[in-house]
């Protein structure tokens, strides 16, 4: 069963990311949508703290993250919702959740294709290094972020059953994980009252945490609790997203779409 | 003059029907206002952990950072009430789809018809809100602003209108020969560097974005004419960079419209 589900997985994410592979232009500008948040971070951190390497690399590292994390269901899933063709998926011999799977993944992977060389130039632009032990440990957490943001915006996309309005609450959503995951300023820049609260939400766990990870700042004892945290929060918002599918499906409709 | 009149009769009858489209949805106009308001909420956050680590940056401090994010705000609003409705079908259904054929049979002009024809009124929030936080950061300066400074203000936001729209227009156009080169997102995505002050970023960037692509139009100019003694070189600046634009983009809609071919689709 489970080799039936990872087989379907792989065949969708290559479909998929042969169909993504004429959308090469639009690629590009979903590239400059992600990398201009940290990029101005960068730039806006770069001037609050001259000449700290920390802040750097830490913008340096969140642009990949934020490029191999980033999701899309509100306009791919519920746009299918709205369209009433999850029809043809509720129909087909395997589980439903397979094709926003394959779909993010491909999505993924021409975003890292594309934008990582845009990492890699701004690294070399700002002159930051990183350590290939601290970059190895990032691995597991930045899968981690990226099954933890796939499920956030899955479960805001589910709401496509219920509203109207599911990109105004996708975009909320992305405000939050922005604000409080790391994007609006590194954790360890925020006062120290906030610091262990905004640790412990799931929006650090999907943004800012691999990009500390990665600059050495998160190691041994505090990163096993990371991977805990994470771990954890993945199993609350896979639970949610269960019930809201099963809540979701039994009020969808839809005739020949 | 007489023209000018009826297109702002006519920006006034479209505002007018896609404000009664809107009012039409309740649950989704109080949606929006919450929305607004979380997102202006997000940006002064974010200012404000900036400023728990520093008094200045490029130069500005936290009531002059408030100033600029209203401002920027105010330019928002205007931005994604008029033009961003327009542009965004502009290339892709009217140029690309054949249907700006509808535009080109209609009386009015249809540059006006298609770059200003419709509008999402909703998106005004924005101006209130940012108006709202102008006023707090001038109230956090403690000293009122002169009158002069108030009517440079209001005019380098014209200015900056009318350079937005400019730019916006001008990359709609871009349809007419590359109608697969969609740099309407780029242009959104580029506009976020407004709401910054200028001297965080290095000299060629701001070169680029004071007068290639004037987003320091957009908010830096005009919230620091309102803070400091207006300057008259970058009001003259400003005035003739938006002039630039606008003549350009009229250029470009003409020449792009040479070009266009549609069967009224």
């Amino acid at each position: 069963m489970t080799r039936r589900l990872r087989r379907l997985v792989l065949l969708r994410i290559r479909n998929q990311f042969l169909d993504w592979s004429g959308a090469w232009w639009f690629t590009v500008t979903l590239v400059a949508s992600e990398a201009v948040g940290p990029l101005l971070g960068l730039v806006v951190w770069s001037a609050v703290l001259p000449g700290d390497p920390a802040v750097a690399g830490y913008f340096v590292a969140l642009v990949a993250v934020q490029l191999l994390t980033a999701s899309y269901e509100n306009h791919t899933f519920s746009e299918a919702i709205y369209e009433g063709k999850i029809s043809h998926d509720l129909l087909r011999p395997q589980p439903v959740i397979v094709a926003p799977i394959g779909e993010n993944v491909a999505i993924r992977i021409w975003l890292g294709i594309f934008g990582l060389p845009l990492t890699l130039v701004t690294a070399l632009a700002v002159g930051v290094s990183y350590d290939w032990t601290a970059l190895a440990a990032a691995v597991p957490v930045l899968v981690g972020a990226a099954v933890l943001r796939f499920l956030w915006t899955w479960l805001l996309a589910l709401a496509a059953f219920w509203t109207g309005r599911v990109h105004a609450l996708v975009t909320l959503g992305g405000m939050m994980v922005f604000l409080l995951g790391g994007g609006a300023a590194p954790v360890w820049q925020l006062p120290d009252a906030w610091q262990p609260v905004v640790g412990a939400l799931p929006f650090y766990a999907m943004l800012g945490l691999p990009a500390d990870v990665a600059t050495g700042s998160v190691h041994g004892s505090a990163l096993a609790v990371a991977y805990l945290v994470q771990l954890a929060w993945s199993a609350a918002f896979a639970g949610v997203a269960v019930v809201a599918w099963r809540a979701g499906v039994r009020r969808f409709t839809a005739v020949g779409a | 003059m007489r023209v000018l009149v009826k297109m702002v009769r006519l920006l006034g009858i479209g505002f007018s029907m896609s404000l009664r489209r809107t009012l039409a949805f309740r649950v989704d106009l109080h949606f929006d206002v919450m929305m607004s308001g979380i997102s202006l909420a997000s940006t002064l956050a974010a200012v404000l952990i900036i400023f728990g680590r520093t008094d200045h940056l490029g130069g500005w401090t936290r009531p002059e950072m408030f100033v600029l994010v209203g401002t920027f705000e105010l330019l928002t609003g205007v931005k994604a009430a008029f033009v961003d409705p327009n542009l965004s079908l502009l290339a892709n259904r009217g140029i690309r789809e054949g249907r700006l054929d509808h535009h080109l049979l209609a009386p009015a002009p249809g540059l006006f018809l298609a770059t200003l024809g419709t509008a999402a009124p909703l998106s005004c929030i924005h101006v209130l809100l940012g108006l709202g936080v102008v006023g707090v950061g001038v109230g956090m300066t403690g000293r009122a602003p002169e009158p002069v400074a108030v009517a440079v203000w209001l005019l380098l936001l014209l200015l900056g209108t009318a350079a937005t729209w400019a730019v916006g227009t001008l990359i709609g156009c871009i349809a007419f020969w590359a109608p697969k080169l969609d740099l309407q997102s780029i242009y959104g995505t580029a506009w976020q560097f407004g709401r910054y002050p200028p001297d965080i970023y290095a000299r060629p960037l701001r070169f680029l974005l004071s007068y290639v692509l004037p987003l320091m139009l957009v908010a830096a100019f005009p919230a620091a004419a309102l803070l400091r003694s207006p300057d008259w070189t970058t009001v003259a600046a400003a005035a003739a960079t938006a002039t630039t634009a606008v003549l350009a983009a009229l250029a470009a809609w003409r020449a792009g419209l040479r070009r266009y071919v549609g069967a009224t689709s």
